[in-house]
Order: C-alpha cells, then structure tokens, then sequence
C-alpha cells in the first residue's frame, strides 16, 4: 500500500511545491478517477490497468479546468482563502458523485490480475503487487519528468522562485496548470490502480486523503521523490502498526510516527521549506 | 439587544435552533480565531478541546453527580492542561507541518478515546433525562429559550475575551508574532510562552462549548464531538466571516449555519445531494470572489497576514 | 462588489427566512403527517434511500392507492379509523451525524407538525432523535437500530419493533448450540473484529459476554478503525489465530474490503458469522459475493422467504416496480415498523399524540401477517418488541438463503467453507 499512498501523496506533494496550495479535494479527485475506471470496467468493458490511460488523462483534464476555474482566482488570496475553496470543491464533487451516481458501493470484480505470492511468511495480494509496481513506475516516470525534460525543469524553476522563473521567461500560469494538470493525472493513476482492489463510493477518498497529507508532511514539502520515502514508510506502519499493536489504533502509530519526526525534524525527513 | 428579545419573537424551537448553533459555532470559531486569527497559528486539532469539554462534563455527571457547571469547569481545566502538554512540543513547528501535526494529534485522541472502555469507548455516553428542568441539571425540556440565553453568554463571553485581547499588550504580542515570529521574539515577545497562553485561552473556551454541546444532545460519542470535521468546520466558519478581525467568525457562523440548515431543509430529503451540491458551490464561489472573508463586504480590512 | 454583496445578503435572508417560517402548510384536520428520518447522504447513505421507497408504497396502501391483499393491510386501507383522512410524509436527512439527528427531529415535531417519527437506523442518531421526541411527547417508531441501550432509557414514547443485538447475538450462539447437535461440530473458539462504532462496540461486548456464557473461547478480539485503507494486518492477525468461527462486525465499507483482503492472502475461515449490516447489504453481495462464499449472518429478515411468504412476496413485487431492486433487510425492517405505527394510528382513531401512544402500547399483531418471521408484534413496558425472532442466513452461491431455525430454514448449512485453493 505504502507506493499507492506515496503516487496519491505525489499528486498533492506536486501541487504544494509549486505554488504552496494544500488541496482538500484530494481525496475526491482519488474518488473520481475511481468512477472512472469503475465506469471503463463496467461500460466498456475496461479493466482498471488498461484503462489507466484514460483515468490519468481526464484527471488532468479535470485538475487543469479546476487550476483556471478556481486556483487562478484565489491564488493570490491568503492560504485560508485557497484551503476553503478547495474544501467546498470538495463537497461540490462528493456530492455530485452522489447526485450522478447514487451511494451504491461499487466494485471491479474479476479484474484481470487476482491471486496471490508469498514473500516467505507473509502473503501480498497480486492485484496490491502490480499496484505497487505500477505505482513505483508512476513514481519513476514523475521523477525523470521533472528532472530531465525541460518543461519538468522549468516547473521546478517555478516552484523554487516564480518571479524569478518569470523573468526568465517562463510562462508560470501555464506552469501552475500543468502542475495542476500532472498532480491530477497522478492521482487518477492511484485511482485506477486502487479501483482494482478496493471499493468505489462518494465518500471512499477521505480517508486516503488524510493519509495523503501526513505522507506529503513527513517526506517534506515540495521535495517530491521525499513523498516516496514518506508513503513508503507510512506504508510500513500502518502493516506493522495493525499486526503488533491493536488494528484500531494502526492509524494512531502513523500519526504518532509523523509527530515524532517533526518534532526531530520540523521540515520533515527531506523537506526545503 | 435584538438577540435577546429573539426567543421572543420566534418560539418555534427551530429557529431557536439555528440560533443556537449560530451562537456556538460562533462561540468555537471565535476561540479558533484566537489561536489562529491572532496569534497565526492553524491549529486543525480544536475538537480535541471540544471533545474534552463535553466528556469531563458528562463523566462527572453521570459518575459522580456533579452538576454540569461544576463539570463544566472540569473540562475547561483539563483541556487547558492537554493544551500545554501537547502545545508545547507542536508549537516548534510551522505553517503546514504545524497544522497537520494538529490534525495528527485529534485523529490520535479520537482513536484512544474509543478505544478507552472504561468511559464507554466507542458506545459512547448517555445523559440520562431529568425531570423537571433544572438549571443544576443543566437540563430544560420545556423551553429552548435557557439553551438558547446560555449559548448567548458563551459566544459573548469568547467575543469579550478577544475584545480585551485586542486592546492589551498580548493582543500585540499575538499579533507580533503572527507576522514575523522571528522579529518578535527579536524583540523581546516570548514566543513559545505567548502561543501557549493564545491556546489556553482557545482550548478553554471550546471546551466550555463542549459541555455545551453534551447537555444540549443528551449522548456524546467519540464520532461526534472528537471528529476531525468539526475541527474543521470550525476554521471554515472563521475563514468565512474573515480571520483575525472581532466580528469575523460571529458572521460566519451567522452565514454558514442557516446555509447549511437552510439547504438541507428543502433538499435534504431527497436522497440526492442536492443540498450539500448548493452548500459547496456556493462555498466556492465566496472564496473566490471575496477570498479576505466576508468582513471585507463590510469594509473591514483584514486584520490577518496570511500564516504562509 | 457591491452589488454581489447585496445580492449575498439577499440569499442570506432568505434562507433565514426560509428556516424561520413555518415551512409546509399548516397540518388539516383531515391530514396524518408523519416525519421519516434516516441518512439520506453521507457514507451510509444507502440505507435511507433504499428505505423511502418502501415507506411510500406503505403510505400508499393506507391512502388507498396501492393493494396488499392480505387482512392486516385491508384493514389499514384508506385509514377508516380516522375516516379516510390522508398521510403526508415528511422525509428529512440526518447524514448519520447525531446533532441532525436532534434538530431534524425538533423541526420535524415543531414545525412540521408531524404527528409521529419514524427512523432512524443509525444507533446514534436514533438516541438523539428519540429524546427529542420524549421531550415534546411525540411517538417515536424505530424499525431497525439495534444498540441494546436505546430501549433501557425509561423512555415513554419509544417503541421499537426490531430485535436489537442481544437477541441477534444470542441466536448466534444458539445456532453454535444447535449446530453441535445436528453436525456433531464443536465452536470451541472464536475470533471477534468490529469498528469502534456505537454499533460495533456494542456488539463487541455483548459477543464477548454470550461467548463467556456459552463456553466459548474468545482468542482474538479486534477492534479497527471505521472505513480503514487497508485491513492487511487485521486479516494477518485472524489467520494467525484460526479460530472456529470468524464473528466480523461491519458496516459496508469494511465488509467489502475484509472479504476482498482475507482472498488475497489466502486467509480460510472455516465458519463466518457476522453481525447483519454491511454483510447483508446488496452491495456486499454484488461486489463480494462469491468470495463471500459461506458467510453466514444474523438476520430479521431474508429475501428468500419471499417465497414461502405470500405477504412478503406480494410486497417485493411493489418494491421491485418501484425501485428496481429485490425487498431485502433494511427496507424490510422500515415497512414493517412503519405499519405498526399506522396500525396504532388507525386503532386510535385520532392524531392525538397521547392516544396514539396507548394504541401502541396495545399493540398486538400476529405474526402471520408480517413479512418477518416474527412470532408477532408486542411491547414491552419499555417499548420494545418481545415477539421477535432471529433467523440464520448463509451466502450459498451468491444468495443468502435462510439455514435456521430448521425448520424455516431453505438449505442445509455449509461446513466448513471451502478453502480459497478449492474453489473456482
């Protein structure tokens, strides 16, 4: 699970280095790009891997149209400003996934990869296997992105200093949109790899969120390859957390980790700021 | 004044209602903006307070008999102990890494809390009902109008507070620190010191809201007065009405409430959504058009720096 | 700016006015409103929806619109005991949130005018409402929570027509008792996970205590957090402790993901007794049904005695017309507590709060003519239903079918349940 944490954690991460925004509607763009592979399964026939694509590219799409209707505005408002305009898109898409889709829970059954491999003692589910690789290639794909194509540097140009990646000439607006655009499309990848596994309801994204937040504070702001280590870790506690200690406080042990490591290192493992 | 003849005026519980929660989260998100609006630090973990308020009250009554005055008082004493325990620490860090550590430690007590069987764990506490009213019980079941005069007393008991910090010396500290907190402690301000007492001040006074809370439902349960949510939707309410300004979170509350009561209302029966739809959008559209809060509708400069 | 400012205000107003003004006409003489209450969004959203549908057809019966053949629902058509007067229903949405659940409650007693209020399936939101509704002496039906604490608060106006858990627990350990007898198997240990929920808590406890009583050895008692990302571990730690019988409480969410978790890594219980709620919901059963393979449940009510009751499947054929979906337990439960209301209404002659409460004290309906397998419908002096009886139901090829008592039971019980390697 740690990967697919850290994949939705970089979407947010992405986001946050940029232009300092925290996005509470993470967790409903994770809700939406869950429909839309639940819907490419169930319409089209579609298993949540093939349709992988499709998810990412209308995340983006979707991220994109939030960016120029809503971010652009409040951008240059006061943070509580742009938290609270987040958190009613969050609401606005809840409720809209109710309204077009009902409350039904759904689920992909059949998808194409089921089973399970041991790793000595412990079994890992194929699906959680494949969602962690495709995950960790995600990951890697973002990664060489951002530092090797010259778009990925102008957008780090842009998250360091944007006046100064203005003057430059880069066109930060486009930037800020693409990074929109890309933390999304993330995103909609976690979606579809998660849809595979879990279950599809308006409401499912809250709690991926949350661990989201914690997972993007540990590895550090704006350093995204941090928020690998950070979902990773996460990841790890929560497994061990739940089998040592009692499963209702698991969640507790991730929070209590995230404490500890601010408190030793207030801008988390690798963060700049 | 007009508030107080209101119960007058309307005598169907509902509107009283709506008052009441207006008062409360008017109350809560004034305590907020104590801690937040003033001192610059987004504390998302203000349900700790509230949940402690409305636990101690309740335990006290139902185990030991004490009136939920005294309990009341109980409460604001352990929340403003938690404050500086779990204060100290968090209140090293800043911006973001503060305000979800704060997230952190809420979902953490939520998650003791009901796993702590002896005070009712996740099956929560029932207040059992007493008959007749009492003020000692802290119980009316004839008229909302008591319920209604003592949400009153809280909210201007909180907006006394703020007005009093605004005008002494810790009100400059506070707000010192909200913009630089580097040139305040510079100097002289003791930082680490002033944002404990901003926070006892806010902690104390949600908790006051707590007890509150308990004595009005009559059942309290881990899901309702620790959530996360509310901790939130009490910075909303704030955000709303515009931070850092007096009368700023009293309108947001005064806005937010009937909004979402109003909504949900006409709509909420459908089993469609349509209301919470309405309650987002329109939520959207505020912070876009008037992002300094709606204090700013009135003219009233934002006094809040934004806490990047 | 100014103009959008006044336009704001404007909508303030409004909607101020709005929650001031007595919204609906004020309530006829001829008019019996009744306030339905239940989570019409938010996470358990479906239980509400699910339950409007079958509360109209009620309505419709009454007003004589719809027809269920049978004695009881003729005697309530047209409401003769009032003379023909009209019921109005008065949805409200609670979210599952208790405070709603008060204030929806109050609106719905003081401004609606309703004359009494069914809901409202959340324990919680149940407990809030329904003091409400002893404050202003209005009666309160609730079909389906089944926190055993909602009926021990000494309240007047309270009923309950459901069994709540104590009677569901007690039934799984009668069935371990019975099941002995008949297969020879002894339930020796059990392994218990539920959420940190009213409901979960609750059934946590009184499982642990009819355990004690019963002889059975409790060897895993897991509580996790509501709506958890991933049960990994929790389902590692069931598997390391094997016990006899795996006893999940969980609401859908949870049930869904248990079962998809305890697949991938190979986790065979040999018997699966859960506590209703998410086990039994058509959502489980369509996502994990045949995973689920075996899962045996409490339960007041099975679609497959639609068969073997003429009343229920007569009701099903509405309820599928109207709402594209086969009668099941929730929905169920809500008829049938909301025609005991009407019944008590119709028996009183009168929208007076008071005697409707004594018509439902004296409430007596036989059990044939219900859709559950109840022996009838009786309170108690606290208001709930001492006629109630739990049946067993089992997922058998992706449908529950009921497997006891005997002798109502459909199919034979399947034991132990296949292992994940031996089936396809």
């Amino acid at each position: 699970m740690g990967f697919v944490y850290a994949l939705i954690a970089a979407g947010l991460s992405l986001i946050f280095g940029l232009m300092e925004i925290v996005n509470f509607a993470h967790g409903e763009f994770l809700m939406v790009a869950m429909y839309v592979a639940f819907f490419a399964w169930a319409l089209l026939k579609l298993d949540p891997l093939v349709s992988l694509p499709l998810a990412a590219l209308l995340l983006g799409t979707l991220g994109f149209t939030v960016y120029h209707g809503i971010i652009r505005r409040v951008l240059d408002g006061p943070m509580l400003a742009q938290i609270f305009a987040t958190f009613g898109l969050a609401v606005l898409l809840r409720s809209a996934a109710q309204f077009l889709f009902g409350v039904d829970f759904r689920t992909v059954s059949q998808p194409l990869l089921a089973g399970r491999v041991a790793l000595g003692p412990v079994f890992i589910g194929v699906p959680q296997l494949a969602a962690s690789v495709a995950a960790l290639a995600a990951f890697v794909g973002l990664f060489l992105f951002l530092s090797r194509s010259e778009t990925g540097l102008a957008l780090q140009a842009t998250a360091q200093d944007r006046h100064a990646a203005a003057l430059m000439g880069i066109d930060t607006q486009r930037m800020f949109a693409l990074g929109w655009a890309i933390g999304s499309a993330c995103v909609g990848v976690a979606g579809g790899l998660l849809a595979m596994f879990f279950y599809i309801f308006p409401d499912v994204g809250t709690p991926f969120a949350l661990l989201a937040y914690v997972t993007v504070a540990l590895g550090g702001f704006g350093n995204v390859p941090a928020t690998l280590a950070g979902g990773v870790l996460v990841g790890l506690v929560e497994a061990f957390g739940g089998l040592y200690l009692t499963p209702a406080l698991k969640y507790s042990a991730v929070f209590a980790l995230y404490l500890g490591v601010v408190l030793w290192r207030p801008q988390g493992l690798f963060g700049r700021f | 004044m007009g508030a107080l003849a209101f119960p007058a005026v309307f005598t169907l519980p509902f509107p009283r209602h709506v008052m009441i929660m207006i008062f409360l989260y008017g109350a809560l998100a004034t305590a907020w903006n104590i801690i937040a609006g003033y001192c610059g630090q987004i504390a998302l973990g203000q349900a700790v307070f509230f949940g402690i308020g409305a636990y101690t009250s309740s335990l006290l009554y139902t185990r030991v008999g004490l009136t939920p005055w005294a309990g009341m008082i109980g409460g604001v004493i352990l929340a403003v102990l938690v404050s500086q325990v779990v204060g100290y620490p968090v209140f090293r860090l800043r911006g973001h890494y503060f305000a979800i550590a704060t997230i952190a430690v809420g979902e953490i007590v939520q998650a003791l809390i009901i796993n702590w069987d002896a005070i009712g764990g996740g099956r929560g506490v029932f207040l059992p009902i007493k008959r007749p009213d009492s003020f000692l019980n802290f119980q009316f079941h004839t008229s909302k109008a008591y319920y209604y005069y003592i949400a009153l007393g809280l909210l201007l008991l909180a907006l006394g507070i703020t007005r009093w910090i605004e005008g002494s010396r810790r009100g400059y500290y506070f707000r010192a620190i909200r913009e630089d907190q580097d040139a305040a402690a510079a100097l002289g301000v003791n930082v680490a010191r002033e944002k404990l007492r901003a926070l006892a001040i806010s902690a104390g006074l949600t908790a006051m809201g707590g007890s509150f809370w308990a004595q009005y439902l009559l059942f309290i349960d881990p899901e309702s007065v620790f959530p996360l949510s509310l901790s939130i939707l009490i910075c909303l309410v704030a955000v709303l009405g515009g931070v850092g300004t007096l009368w700023g979170p009293l309108l947001g509350a005064a806005v937010l409430v009937p909004l979402q009561e109003g909504t949900r209302v006409m709509l909420g029966g459908t089993g469609k959504a349509i209301d919470l739809l309405i309650y987002g959008a329109l939520i959207i559209v505020i912070s876009v058009a008037q992002p300094g809060g709606l204090m700013g509708l009135f003219g009233v400069s934002r006094g809040a720096g934004s806490a990047r | 700016m100014h103009r959008f400012a006044t336009s704001l205000l404007a909508v303030f107003l409004v909607f101020a006015i709005v929650a001031a003004a007595p919204s609906g006409a004020v309530a006829q003489s001829k008019e019996i409103v009744i306030g339905v209450l239940y989570p019409m969004t938010g996470p358990t959203a479906q239980a509400g929806v699910d339950n409007k549908p079958v509360i109209e057809i009620g309505t419709d019966i009454a007003n004589g619109v719809t027809d269920l053949p049978f004695p009881f629902y003729q005697k309530l058509k047209g409401m003769p005991g009032l003379k023909g007067a009209k019921i109005r229903l008065v949805f409200a949405d609670h979210q599952g949130k208790p405070e709603l659940g008060q204030a929806e409650a109050e609106r719905l007693i003081t401004q609606e005018k309703v004359h009494a209020i069914v809901g409202c399936w959340h324990s919680g939101v149940t407990a809030t409402a329904s003091q409400v509704a002893e404050r202003h002496g209005i009666p309160f039906l609730n079909p389906e929570s089944s926190s055993p604490g909602l009926h021990r608060r000494g309240l007047k106006w309270f009923f309950r027509t459901s069994p709540h858990d104590e009677h569901f627990t007690q039934a799984m350990f009668d069935f371990f008792r019975d099941f002995e007898k008949k297969r020879g198997v002894k339930i020796k240990t059990a392994g218990l996970t539920y959420d940190g929920t009213l409901f979960g808590a609750d059934s946590g406890k009184i499982m642990k205590e009819l355990a004690k009583k019963s002889g059975v050895d409790v060897t895993l008692d897991l509580q996790y957090k509501l709506q958890s990302t991933s049960l990994q571990s929790e389902v590692q730690r069931l598997k390391a402790a094997n016990p006899d019988v795996w006893m999940p409480t969980s609401y859908q969410t949870d049930a869904i993901l248990f079962v998809r978790t305890a697949k991938e890594l190979d986790y065979n219980a040999k018997m699966v007794m859960a506590q209703d709620a998410g086990h039994i919901s058509p959502d489980f059963v369509q996502a994990v049904g045949r995973d689920a393979e075996g899962t045996m449940s409490r339960a007041p009510f099975n679609t497959d005695l639609i068969d073997k009751r003429p009343v229920a499947k007569a009701l099903n054929a509405l309820y599928t017309k109207k709402h594209g979906k086969e009668l099941y337990d929730f929905p169920a439960r809500s008829f049938t507590g909301y025609m005991t209301l009407l019944d008590a209404i119709n028996r009183a002659g009168s929208t007076d709060p008071e005697q409707i409460r004594q018509a439902l004290v004296a409430t007596n309906i036989p059990g044939d003519q219900l859709i559950m397998t109840w022996d009838g419908i009786k309170f108690d002096e606290n208001g709930q239903n001492t006629h109630v009886k739990a049946i067993i139901i089992q997922l058998q090829g992706g449908k529950f079918y009921t497997v006891w008592p005997w002798d109502s039971a459909t199919r034979d019980v399947i034991y132990p349940i296949p292992a994940w390697k031996d089936r396809k």
